[in-house]
């Protein structure tokens, strides 16, 4: 019977012209004709088409028809099952062409990205070549336009090339030193890779201040309108070749982050929240913001001088190596032989200071004694010869609040302690008189008021970290903030909004970044890290996507936050949450095409509708969907990315 | 290096010294218990120390003295351990003065154990063995150390061990303890020593072994300020010793054992502080894997969540006896509140208070102190400060509920995971007692044991090891370790040779009113047996002397030399002396140890077996399960010596104390945990079901 039939459609079959545009003959070549019939299958085409043309590797090609915006991938099926015929236009191109992408921390890579799979095969290729783990919580979006001034047209960006890739390595990349091996080939490539794995300095203050900032919810939303769609082809959403693209993190529910493997993780997800701090995406206090601002410069000034981190032969195992060699050295510090001498052989500090003590009720001022810091305690004496009786008073710092108020303009170093006693708390100013004095009487309060005494290991780097601080505010005020002159000083400017940049100036910003960093000054850059981001975690708006949206029945434009865990409905008018609906009491979830509605059922007979006004139906669905599709995943299956499950839950029918 | 070992070498001979002299002392302690405790208290005021010692029940005493008790031997055995690793002596030593350790629970463990004496070389054994892993927990233990700076040279390693563990003894001698009065529900009280490297965790257990109540996770430790009228219960990982050091001498402040439901209430009810919006049925409806859902979210992600609070509170304002109304909101940095006339966006909120220098306390009857709008008040302040101040926020709800919220909210924000972790430690702590109850419940009378023993050897409890005791007030180093002999044994010990001993009364001190008081461990001792170690008991002789001596060590740093110590009577040293009579080979050890984690089996006629079931436990060496609970009290029965009389009358008494048991809670919630899996499916199942309708609709 099959016989017969091939036998008859043999027979039926006219043959016809089939024209293809080879891509790489380049774009004035005439397109190819192929004499085919309607049987012909796919990759029966491809074969003609080869043999028609010189040698070449034709592997990752595939034919892509123009008039349905529709990649032909299925080379089994006939012409006729794709319903082609003579006036199609057909290109034979490569799947993967290279794409400008915008990575978050500000940098731009240039790699070779499949546009033939869906998006969200796309972005594992991707993340696969960037050895970043997870990458169903990144996406693509294309890029805000930026206003460039005339001026700034010359400045060509740099771009780090990744398009010599081999696609072999990135489909199954090996590891060498616990990053890709495609890292190691050269030092262009080591380059990148460090470029990936260490955080960025911080950027100047204009740098910040030029950039597009959302001022209102509104604004916010906006961004969301651009997230491509996961389940069509980059070619099929009208990317080409050498588009821009943004990667970001854009589900906000980060799973299993692991410091050892997650080097590139970690440092994209640092980039994305500290430019979502600096350009307000996210709101804050001030005193969250000042923390923020404390943790950058401790991170930027930690990433600098762990050149292990950066060390381009072998980053991750350098990590890995260094953070052991670190461990090893608290370790030892805090419990060897020798710390423990020291602690016996107690060290103190001893000298003339001014104290002032506002509360009792003199005016005398300042008043000059000499001061023995020992332990955890400060004891003063009218003078040094009388240092060996009894001290007019002991203080012991333990549990106490200090505070700094430095300007070094003004020649002021002052250590102002907030004692606390049974009756309340004393206040108690001690006056050093330059920085040095004040760096180690300071890096002793400190220590202090942790209960740790001078012997603590950490006494050095105390100081150390104090008097760098204050270098940083001396280098600005030398130079009269005309230009951020050298690289080696930090801007406070840049560590904070830049609705900062005009609330404070410089030198009454750093004291209050000072004051936040003593309580950080100690971590680890992981640590660091960790730090920033659980604090950004924890903020109340953290990971809400925006969207303008109409309610059903509504005359007014709302706005629905899509949280990780949750939706909440937004009064423009209030600015409040109205309302909020947990996932994990949704029922179901629709999508009306046709009047771009979205409806979502909830336990208890809760219906809501509405329809997008922002972004697209498609975006808010697989918004939702691909949450729930977050929290499926667990510990057993952390391995296997189960890609079908997730277009059921994003794509709505639209894809299956 | 050749410095350094002179030094040490000096180090040790003055330490000998020190015991030396500090034994001599030791012989009078008896007669003026009182007298000895004024000297100790002193340290942390007190205002009638005769009424303070009246109040104390014999049990407590009897209590305390076990604690002490256990402290020495543990002191000792460590510092035998510790010598063995410094001078290459043999083990020899080792293992006799192991035998020694008697242990001085004596009143009030009347141990049946006649026996006694015959140092059974099984049992000291395993005394042994118990007590030295509880000492390498609380404190580095020197010698074993060595191994890890594999990388140094082997002789350099070698001295910088020897340092380190002459150091390491130095500084062990810094240790404070505290003996502290804690309050029950009842009226009555327990006191218990408490080692300034305690957590309230560990207190608790011990707690829990005093009154045998059921260690459902409500039961906390919380203080009260009297003067302030405030209220705050303590965080399970929180160090027990530091908030009771900043009371004031004068102070009427306590401490309270009691059921605190608000302890763990998020944990049990997550929706009611992370939903607190929605109305109360759905909060009361709210099924079991929606609540593990919220706990994963909020406790088990990268972050923890802090709920979103935000409300009108009542805030005193400084000074004044007015309170007026802000708008706060509660956020993972701090309290915050709206100034008048600005929005609530982050930007522009006002921080009221960051917690890392507050503890937040509940107020009471502030409605008539403060003039407060309701009695739901709390108050952020420094743990430091215990009066009047302007530095004291004080803050008034509209309802008990939110009140709870806000209190709740606080401490997630303060302790983060922490919490957390305490509540599944809590839970665990609660469901194996459960188990162990009911299956023992029969033959729980007999169980009385005296609880303290098991204490002792249980490694976790701190008192155990806590090897050297010392000192008193402030820093006494007064005696840091009499020598008495290792461990536990404590039962064997036999009681009734307490009595015998030089040193009838048992100066436990008492809690005074404060319930807080320094001790030198020292006194114990003295009070236990003054009598000469070596007459005693001819065995432990040999090893218990050299090591305890060192005991008091004495460079001059640390030591603030306090005038109280030097009064100090009690020579630690005789109680190393000690006799050592491990009786416990006689004992029936009934349920052998076999390290079983379960419960141990009856043992048998009712007095004696209970305690040994523990015992077998820690000396089996089984250290995850947790101590058994000691369940009853009964056990006074035995009749060992002539004080048995009296102290079971005594015991008795207090027993009533003993909470309710309830076991069912804690296994519930130990089962509600268990449950995330089948959520999950659950959950999946639902979505699938979903995503089929969808799929029809379209």
């Amino acid at each position: 019977v099959k016989l017969i039939q091939s036998a008859c459609s043999c027979f039926r079959m006219a043959v016809w012209d089939l024209s293809v545009t080879v891509e790489d003959l380049g774009a004035d070549a005439p397109p190819v004709t192929l004499s085919v019939t309607s049987d012909l299958h796919v990759g029966g085409v491809i074969l003609k088409l080869v043999q028609k043309t010189r040698e070449f590797d034709w592997s990752d090609h595939a034919l892509w028809w123009e008039q349905k915006q529709k990649w032909l991938l299925r080379t089994a099926w006939a012409l006729e099952k794709y319903g082609i015929h003579a006036d199609a236009r057909l290109v034979f191109m490569p799947q993967h062409k290279p794409l400008k992408l915008g990575l978050p921390n500000g940098k731009t890579v240039q790699l070779r990205a499949s546009f033939s799979s869906p998006v969200f095969q796309t972005v594992i290729g991707i993340c696969r070549m960037l050895n970043i783990r997870h990458p169903e919580e990144l996406s693509l979006l294309r890029p805000v336009e930026e206003k460039r001034k005339k001026k700034d047209k010359d400045i060509t960006e740099e771009l780090y090339d990744l398009t010599g890739v081999p696609l072999s390595s990135v489909s199954r990349p090996s590891m060498y030193n616990g990053m890709p091996a495609h890292f190691v080939d050269s030092a262009e490539m080591e380059a990148v890779y460090k470029m990936l794995s260490v955080t960025q300095p911080p950027p100047a203050p204009e740098v910040v201040a030029k950039q597009y900032r959302p001022a209102s919810v509104v604004d916010k939303a906006h961004i969301n309108g651009r997230w491509l769609d996961s389940s069509r082809s980059l070619l099929q959403q009208g990317i080409q070749e050498n588009d821009r693209l943004w990667l970001r993190f854009k589900y906000h529910a980060f799973y299993d982050i692991e410091p050892k493997y997650d080097v590139v993780r970690l440092t994209q997800l640092y980039e994305q929240a500290r430019w979502a701090i600096l350009l307000e995406d996210i709101d804050c206090t001030e005193e969250e913001m000042m923390l923020f601002g404390a943790l950058q410069y401790h991170i930027s000034k930690v990433a600098q001088s762990e050149p292990q981190l950066l060390a381009s032969t072998a980053a991750m195992d350098d990590l890995e190596s260094a953070l052991q060699s670190l461990e090893v050295k608290l370790e030892g510090e805090s419990s060897s032989a020798s710390e423990m001498l020291d602690n016996m052989t107690a060290p103190e500090l001893n000298d003339y200071l001014k104290i002032f003590r506002p509360k009792r009720l003199t005016l005398k001022g300042y008043k000059l004694y000499w001061v023995k810091f020992q332990d955890t305690s400060i004891s003063y004496f009218k003078s040094k010869e009388e240092s060996f009786g009894e001290p007019i008073q002991q203080i012991n710092l333990k549990g106490c609040e200090v505070a700094p108020d430095v300007n070094i303009a003004a020649n002021k170093f002052l250590i102002r302690l907030l004692i606390p006693s049974p009756e309340g708390m004393n206040e108690v100013y001690l006056r050093c008189e330059d920085e040095e004095q004040y760096a180690q009487w300071m890096a002793a309060c400190r220590l202090a008021s942790k209960g740790k005494s001078l012997a603590d290991s950490s006494y050095q780097s105390e100081i150390q970290s104090i008097s760098s601080f204050l270098a940083m505010q001396k280098t600005k005020s030398g130079s009269h903030g005309k230009t951020p002159a050298a690289d080696e000083s930090i801007n406070t400017h840049s560590l904070v909004s830049p609705r900062y940049h005009k609330k404070y100036k410089a030198k009454q910003l750093t004291p209050r970044i000072l004051d936040a960093y003593q309580n950080v000054s100690l971590l680890t850059l992981t640590d660091a890290i960790m730090r920033f981001l659980q604090i950004w975690q924890s903020l109340p708006d953290f990971g809400l996507a925006y969207v303008v949206v109409r309610f059903k029945g509504s005359r007014k434009d709302e706005v629905l936050g899509i949280a990780p865990n949750k939706l909440i409905r937004i009064d423009l008018g209030v600015g409040d949450v109205v309302k909020t609906w947990r996932y994990n009491n949704m029922k179901q979830w629709n999508v009306n095409w046709d009047i771009k509605q979205m409806a979502i059922e909830f336990e208890g007979n809760i219906n809501i509708a509405f329809s997008c006004v922002t972004a697209e139906c498609r975006i808010v669905h697989e918004f939702i969907g691909g949450y729930i599709f977050m929290s499926t995943r667990n510990r057993e299956n952390s391995n296997t990315l189960n890609e079908e499950l997730f277009h059921k839950l994003t794509g709505g029918h639209e894809a299956l | 290096m050749d410095d350094i070992d002179a030094m040490f070498s000096d180090l040790l001979g003055e330490m000998d010294l020190l015991t030396q002299s500090l034994g001599e002392n030791t012989e009078p302690p008896h007669p003026s218990l009182p007298s000895t405790d004024k000297e100790v208290n002193f340290s942390i005021g007190f205002t009638d120390l005769n009424e303070s010692l009246n109040e104390l029940e014999d049990n407590d005493l009897d209590a305390l003295m076990n604690d002490l008790m256990a402290d020495l031997n543990a002191s000792e055995e460590k510092l035998a351990a510790e010598i063995e690793g410094l001078k290459p002596t043999p083990k020899a030593d080792l293992p006799q003065s192991a035998p020694t350790a008697p242990k001085g629970p004596s009143p009030s463990l009347p141990h049946p154990t006649p026996s006694l004496p015959s140092p059974a070389s099984p049992e000291s054994g395993s005394s042994r063995t118990v007590t030295s892993p509880a000492s390498s927990a609380t404190s580095p233990l020197p010698p074993p150390q060595s191994s890890k700076p594999s990388m140094e040279e082997i002789e350099a390693q070698v001295k910088a061990d020897k340092i380190k563990l002459a150091l390491e003894k130095l500084k062990e001698a810094k240790v404070k303890k505290l003996v502290v009065k804690v309050m029950l529900n009842d009226g009555s009280s327990k006191t218990l020593m408490v080692d300034e490297r305690q957590n309230v965790r560990e207190v608790l257990e011990n707690m829990f072994e005093k009154t045998h109540c059921d260690c459902n996770v409500n039961w906390s430790l919380c203080e009260t300020n009297h003067e302030l009228q405030l209220e705050r219960l303590f965080e399970d990982h929180e160090n027990m010793v530091e908030p009771l050091l900043a009371w004031t001498r004068d102070s009427e402040n306590q401490v309270l054992f009691k059921e605190m439901p608000e302890k763990y209430e998020v944990f049990k009810n997550p929706q009611n502080f992370y939903l607190w919006k929605k109305d109360r049925k759905t909060l009361k409806d709210m099924k079991d894997k929606d609540k593990e859902i919220l706990i994963k979210e909020n406790f088990c992600g990268t972050s923890i969540i802090v709920p979103d609070l935000e409300g009108v509170l009542h805030l005193k304002e400084d000074g004044k006896k007015s309170w007026k109304q802000r708008l706060f909101q509660l956020r993972a940095s701090g309290i915050y509140y709206v100034p008048k006339g600005k929005t609530k966006s982050s930007r522009d909120l006002v921080c009221f208070v960051q917690f890392d220098n507050v503890n937040v306390y509940y107020g009471q009857d502030f409605k008539s102190k403060y003039k407060a709008p309701t009695d739901f008040c709390f108050v952020l302040k420094h743990p430091q400060i215990q009066k009047e101040s302007q530095y004291i926020k004080y803050l008034c709800c509209d309802d008990a509920r939110t009140m709870k919220l806000w209190v709740t909210g606080i401490r997630i924000a303060k302790y983060g995971a922490a919490l957390y972790e305490n509540f599944k430690a809590s839970e665990k702590k609660a469901a194996v007692n459960a188990m162990f109850s009911n299956r023992n419940s029969p033959s729980s009378s007999s169980q009385s044991t005296p609880s303290p023993t098991i204490k002792a050897k249980s490694p976790s409890q701190a008192n155990g090891h806590a090897p050297q005791p010392s000192g008193g007030t402030i820093t006494q180093d007064l005696g840091d370790i009499p020598p008495p002999p290792p461990p536990p044994s404590d039962h064997t010990f036999s009681h009734p040779p307490p009595g015998s001993g030089s040193s009838p009364p048992p100066p436990p001190p008492l809690a005074a009113k404060n319930s807080i008081k320094l001790h030198p461990k020292h006194r114990q001792p003295a009070s236990r047996s003054p009598a000469s170690p070596a007459s005693l008991d001819p065995l432990p002789s040999p090893p218990p002397p050299p090591p305890t001596e060192d005991s008091s060590d004495a460079p001059p740093d640390f030591l603030p030399p306090p005038p109280p110590a030097a009064n100090f009577p009690p020579p630690p040293p005789s109680a190393a002396c000690f006799p050592p009579p491990p009786p416990l080979s006689s004992m029936p050890l009934p349920p052998p140890p076999a390290a079983l984690d379960l419960p141990p089996p009856p043992p048998d006629p009712s007095f004696l077996p209970p305690p040994l079931p523990p015992q077998a436990f820690t000396g089996a060496g089984a250290p995850p399960p947790p101590p058994p609970p000691p369940p009853t009290a009964a056990p006074p029965p035995l009749g060992a010596g002539p004080k048995l009389a009296v102290r079971s009358s005594g015991s008795l008494k207090k027993t009533p104390p003993v909470p309710p048991k309830r076991t069912t809670p804690s296994l519930q919630g130990a089962g509600g945990g268990g449950g995330e899996g089948g959520g999950d499916g659950d959950f999946m199942s639902e979505l699938m079901l979903a995503m089929r309708k969808k799929r029809g609709n379209v």
